[in-house]
């Protein structure tokens, strides 16, 4: 009798937690991190609808799921696009917005906060957000830096909330905002509405998801979304102090939002994908003053609450080994893009599992014999501890060719039975 | 004096590299000196960056003090440009992608290491590489991409370059994280590189030259 779909989840949930734990498993499973648009080509439906489609995506990445026969579903990388196109979105640029059908979404670096307002953004993080970033990053939110709002706590108490807070509420330029961001909650709604229905049928089926929505380190959300990597670099020469000021405030934030989101959704694994430390992108000392610290105790902090922290080690972080020595063993799921495998084994293999690393282009341009090959030397590598789980660098690549991802599965059973 | 500059600059003492420039000036030191010994210090970084001494930041950094001390000798070099004599290279992010990080860091680097940068900026549809390159005849065009998207990108750009029968004239190099041998053989590149210390090293071997 073939096991049910409850008996599947356990077991799946299982092995996912052994390899975690440094326990050697049954098999090598394939745990794709994430998936954003491969489901969606993979149907013959273009990167637009992707975005747009919600319904039609996650049945996608459902049916991508049982198809290659994944041992966890991803989670969704995509977001609702017509969230995007509510509040105007300039910070992204995605089909059917400013691009073509046939791309995916990009994201806009830029200086979303200039290096002279740290001060002024430290003092009052909230009102700067709305009365500066809101506007900078979306053209339906211009109005909150049309009209001068006054700090909230002046409205707390009855005069003032109906006095001053009514006429500015009424204010067009405010209202035209407001109703942005509720037309874009509508449209988030009916996104997650769209990912839960799938998320439920997948587990009934014995599916549990991989990850849970991203927790970004507290250093990348200075440099990639407030200051850029060319405005973040230039202060750490220039506003060390202040720099380091808004990575703390942004540590707070993450691991509060962390402990959130083990809650709501009941997934202990936390995806935190990490960008700027990798190696190449700061020196030792560089590392060590402005990324490390708030990452670890992030990290430390996750796992104090019973969750499974699954860095994404985007980049090169083959330097950066020694640093994840320092993390607890068998508590980390590590998914690594480009590190030195060897050199991973010798300094990590017996306090980290090691997850993903089969190279995007052999996903998206090779054959499936080089996906097949370069599997099996990821098990004959991680043979003796088995704690091992197969993907590509960063989930399953938009692009790559569906018989690679299916090569992927088969290496898994052929080579991957302990 | 000579050295002190190169070695502020080199050290990212910022501050003192500017005061060094302006007290040489007032000293009346030659503004082609000046210039000179400023980009000694970015060719010291991009070595240290080869051999794992200096890391992006650095390279950032240091081409920020670079323009800052160009501004201020601008006024003193009168027009006299600095020849550019290792060659062209025509560069740019291929069609669908609009990452410009890698390739800037490349411009800028090749700038420095005196090469003739012709960047044709994000998402640059084959028809403008192949009109740069009737037009500029470089020896090196350089493709930059980070999606994935843009292997199909960049071998449809050099399949076009070869339609446009000008493959033989160039040498093509395919930049980017994830580019490897594998996307070179792919696309039909001849090389191939995931940082800047790489695209010099082609380039100088494509132009005859020392990296």
């Amino acid at each position: 009798m073939s096991p049910t779909g409850e008996e599947l989840y356990r077991q799946r949930e299982q092995r996912f937690n052994d390899i975690v734990a440094l326990r050697k498993p049954d098999r090598v499973p394939v745990v794709p991190l994430a998936c954003g648009y491969f489901a969606d080509l993979w149907k013959g439906h273009s990167y637009k609808e992707a975005g747009y489609n919600h319904p039609q995506h996650y049945a996608a990445i459902r049916d991508a799921t049982i198809e290659f026969g994944w041992d966890l579903s991803p989670m969704n990388s995509l977001f609702a696009a017509d969230g995007y196109e509510a509040l105007g979105i300039t910070q992204l640029r995605w089909p059917g917005g400013e691009l073509p059908d046939d791309t995916g979404f990009q994201f806009v670096e830029d200086e979303y906060m200039l290096a002279d307002e740290y001060d002024e953004f430290l003092a009052d993080p909230n009102g700067f957000t709305v009365r500066k970033i809101f506007p900078r990053i979306a053209t339906n939110l211009e109005g909150f830096a049309q009209v001068p709002i006054p700090p909230l706590y002046f409205m707390a108490n009855t005069y003032y909330l109906l006095n001053v807070g009514g006429p500015l509420l009424g204010a067009p330029p405010i209202r035209k905002a407001l109703e942005s961001l509720l037309a874009m909650s509508d449209a988030v709604g009916a996104y997650f509405a769209a990912d839960a229905a799938t998320g439920a049928e997948l587990a009934a089926l014995g599916y549990p998801r991989a990850v849970a929505a991203p927790i970004i380190p507290p250093f990348d959300m200075v440099s990639d979304m407030l200051r850029s990597l060319r405005g973040s670099t230039m202060d750490m020469y220039r506003h060390p102090e202040q720099l380091l000021g808004a990575i703390d405030l942004m540590e707070k934030a993450q691991i509060g939002l962390a402990l959130m989101l083990i809650q709501l959704t009941g997934n202990p694994r936390v995806f935190i994908p990490m960008h700027r430390g990798a190696g190449g992108f700061m020196s030792e000392e560089q590392f060590e003053k402005f990324y490390w610290p708030s990452f670890k105790r992030l990290v430390l902090a996750i796992i104090e609450a019973g969750g499974v922290p699954c860095p994404l080690l985007e980049g090169d972080y083959t330097p950066r080994l020694k640093y994840l020595a320092e993390l607890p063993a068998g508590k980390v799921a590590g998914h690594f893009d480009k590190v030195d495998r060897l050199k991973f084994k010798e300094v990590l293999g017996d306090k980290m599992c090691f997850w993903g690393n089969v190279p995007l282009s052999l996903m998206c341009t090779g054959k499936p014999q080089q996906v097949k090959d370069d599997v099996k030397e990821l098990i004959e590598l991680f043979s003796d501890t088995g704690t091992l789980m197969l993907d590509s660098v960063t989930g399953i690549p938009d692009e790559a060719r569906p018989e690679n991802v299916m090569a992927l599965r088969e290496a898994a059973d052929e080579y991957g039975v302990f | 004096m000579s050295q002190e500059l190169t070695d502020a600059i080199v050290e990212m003492r910022e501050d003192e590299a500017m005061a060094l420039v302006k007290s040489m000036l007032d000293g009346g030191a030659d503004p082609t000196t000046v210039l000179e010994q400023a980009k000694d210090a970015m060719t010291e970084l991009g070595r240290r960056f080869e051999c794992e001494e200096a890391f992006i930041p650095e390279l950032i950094m240091g081409g920020e003090i670079m323009k800052n001390i160009a501004e201020e000798l601008k006024p003193h070099l009168k027009g006299a440009g600095v020849a550019k004599k290792r060659g062209t290279v025509v560069i740019g992010t291929v069609h669908g992608d609009i990452h410009d990080i890698g390739k800037d860091i490349v411009v800028m680097m090749l700038d420095i290491n005196g090469y003739e940068v012709l960047d044709l900026g994000v998402d640059v549809p084959a028809e403008q590489f192949i009109a740069a390159i009737r037009k500029n005849r470089p020896r090196v065009v350089g493709l930059s991409g980070l999606l994935t998207l843009a292997f199909d990108s960049m071998k449809s750009t050099v399949e076009a370059i070869a339609t446009a029968g000008l493959r033989d004239q160039v040498k093509i190099m395919v930049g980017g994280a994830p580019a490897d041998k594998q996307v070179q053989d792919y696309t039909g590149a001849d090389g191939w590189g995931n940082d800047v210390g790489q695209a010099l090293k082609l380039c100088a071997e494509w132009t005859g030259g020392e990296a």
